[in-house]
């Protein structure tokens, strides 16, 4: 009885810990990106801002898979927050990114949110 | 009989999938295939260096966060996971630091489709993997071989309008070239160009000919170096071969125009070759220093002479990212400053050396010694980027004669550039050289666009302004004007 108690409890537990991953991705390929509507709603305009400024340049699967495997695809280096500010740091400096400082700033916060989720 | 339908069925569609896959196929040149980027990671517009591409090539080739950066990162690296992909349609985001998982997902073993079979525990990430994180076998790493060989082709096609010229407009300049580069476990590292055919307006001379290679640009290895990288654990790379020794800030080609050289760099003096773009036979040992110090300095050899000749260069970048392609310091929360775009790199350079008759020629030699010293300045903010660049030199003996004539020799170019778009590239530069046979001004409205990454379509246009101008030492001095437009494709392949 205790052992069946064990493992009941035990898979309550990996099922709500399933459960609890809010962030989910749509679509492959070209057309991936995280689920719109798994994205908070303080989050959303700094998302629909990501989403609309990052493709200039990248597709979001791009950045789908960075923050769902901790490395960056082109390079292999680990993607974390302080990668994430380097990348914010680039994108702000790169000539025709059309993005400012509060822009980058919004999106490094949102993507180190999406990084934080990942690792729960 | 039956079964003939089938077969023939089989080959079209295997001529079909031959035919799709060679569709979807990139065709890019030696780092971008090795390294499975694109041009503009390390381009501006090809071949213009943006500074992570000046980042790769004073790395010695080998991509940046690879070697030390690399290292860290793979101390600091987490335990791997083991991640569990849940039954539904939408697949979660999981995994940390998963190179595994990154190179299925990149090769489209994984997706939305699949994310109901539930996905192994992953290994970690083998140690030497490729730059994307997926490994090389084994064989040939200990081999120390590059997966793919690295060879890229350069090919450029001009028109070319010269309203002084005979053929007024010419179709039939063109050049070929080969590229060679790579690294050999990140400890050996080499670079090589190949002009296999190229043609200048200017050598055809010979008119029954449609092809006439000219003479000074001939069939030849331009570049054939190896780079020992970080000798014995110190920052310092030797290398050996056919080079451009390092005294400028800019590689020859690492500019927006495709047919007009930085005079500084490309100007001679009298009867001698020399000048400061030419590849020589050298030996050179250089360092990045502290992050953002980059210096120099190296031992040439001239055919048929004893004398050696020597160069020193010394670079500095001031914002911006740092020759190890580090981003710079930024606070995100303080409002926008202009030292948030602005990179200053200053370089200096000296060369000192002799060129003249080889040692055999009997009666004595007749040598020329010369040096030249520069500055360059590289200014980048948001879209504009200055150069500026500025030689003096002295030859005491230019035109190699019995009576030996000095010449001092002042050249300047300054080179204002704007991106439009990142496809779309402006710039205007201006040149004054006073060379000892005259003085020079131009002016140089370039403008560059590619349509694709690897396709530069460039439209140049030079007036030379000349002044008292003597080709030659007996001849009469006198004032022209050059106009000359050009209108080139450049593509890599």
């Amino acid at each position: 009885m205790r052992k069946l108690i064990i493992l009941v409890t035990l898979f309550t537990l990996v099922i709500a810990a399933v459960a609890d991953a809010r962030i989910r991705v749509k679509g492959r390929g070209d057309r991936m990106n995280f689920d719109p509507d798994s994205i908070p709603a303080n989050y959303r305009a700094s998302f629909d801002l990501m989403s609309r400024k990052c493709i200039k340049c990248h597709t979001m699967e791009r950045t789908v898979i960075a923050v769902q495997t901790g490395r960056a695809p082109i390079t292999g280096q680990p993607f974390d927050r302080q990668a994430v500010k380097a990348y914010g740091i680039k994108m702000l400096r790169k000539p025709n990114s059309n993005m400012n400082k509060q822009e980058i700033r919004e999106v490094v916060i949102l993507l180190n949110y999406l990084l934080d989720e990942n690792a729960r | 009989m039956t079964r003939k339908p089938a077969l023939i069925l089989c080959l079209i569609g295997s001529c079909l999938v031959q035919l799709i896959v060679v569709a979807s196929s990139h065709a890019i040149p030696a780092f971008s295939r090795a390294y499975k980027v694109e041009c503009s990671t390390c381009h501006t517009i090809y071949p213009e260096l943006n500074e992570y591409g000046e980042a790769f090539l004073k790395n010695s080739y080998v991509y940046f966060g690879k070697g030390q950066k690399a290292a860290k990162a793979k101390e600091a690296a987490p335990a791997p996971k083991a991640t569990a992909k849940p039954a539904g349609g939408a697949m979660e985001v999981r995994g940390e630091g998963d190179a595994d998982k990154l190179s299925k997902l990149k090769g489209g073993a994984l997706g939305a489709a699949e994310a109901s079979s539930p996905e192994p525990a992953q290994e970690a990430a083998a140690p030497d993997a490729a730059p994307g994180g997926e490994a090389k076998p084994e064989g040939l790493l200990l081999a120390a071989i590059p997966e793919l060989l690295p060879i890229s082709f350069t090919a450029s096609i001009h028109a070319t309008y010269d309203h002084n010229a005979v053929n007024e407009l010419d179709l039939s300049t063109r050049a070929l070239k080969l590229n060679a580069g790579g690294n050999f476990r990140e400890k050996v590292a080499f670079f090589a160009t190949y002009v296999a055919y190229s043609e200048n307006t200017d050598n055809i001379l010979n008119t029954n000919t449609t092809s006439t290679t000219p003479a000074n640009n001939s069939t030849n290895i331009n570049e054939l170096f190896v780079i020992w990288r970080h000798a014995l654990d110190t920052p310092i790379n030797f290398k050996v071969g056919r080079m451009q020794p390092k005294l400028g800030l800019w590689k020859s080609n690492n500019k927006l125009s495709t047919t007009n050289s930085f005079a500084p760099y490309a100007y001679t003096v009298g009867t001698s070759e020399f000048k400061l773009e030419q590849p020589q036979d050298a030996l050179e040992a250089n360092a990045v220093l502290a992050n953002r110090f980059f210096v120099a300095a190296g031992v040439v050899n001239r055919k048929y002479q004893n004398t050696k000749e020597g160069y020193g260069h010394i670079s500095y970048k001031f914002g911006g990212a740092d020759y190890l392609a580090n981003e710079p310091e930024v606070d995100l929360a303080k409002e926008e400053s202009i030292f948030d775009f602005l990179t200053v790199t200053v370089g200096a350079y000296g060369y000192y050396g002799k060129n003249g008759t080889p040692n055999t020629t009997e009666g004595g030699l007749i040598q020329n010694t010369y040096y030249r010293s520069g500055l360059d300045l590289d200014i980048l903010y948001k879209l504009f980027r200055l150069r500026v660049a500025g030689v003096l030199g002295k030859d005491d003996n230019a035109y190699l004669s019995t009576t030996p004539t000095e010449v001092k020799s002042y050249v300047a170019a300054v080179e204002g550039e704007y991106t439009f778009l990142q496809n779309l590239i402006g710039a205007m530069r201006f040149e004054y050289q006073d060379d000892g046979r005259g003085l020079v001004r131009r002016y140089i409205p370039t403008l560059a666009y590619a349509p694709l990454e690897n396709v530069k379509v460039a439209l140049e246009y030079k007036h030379e302004i000349a002044s008292a101008y003597k080709s030659s030492v007996s001849s009469s001095a006198q004032d022209f004007t050059n106009k000359i437009g050009t209108l080139g494709v450049t593509f890599s392949f």
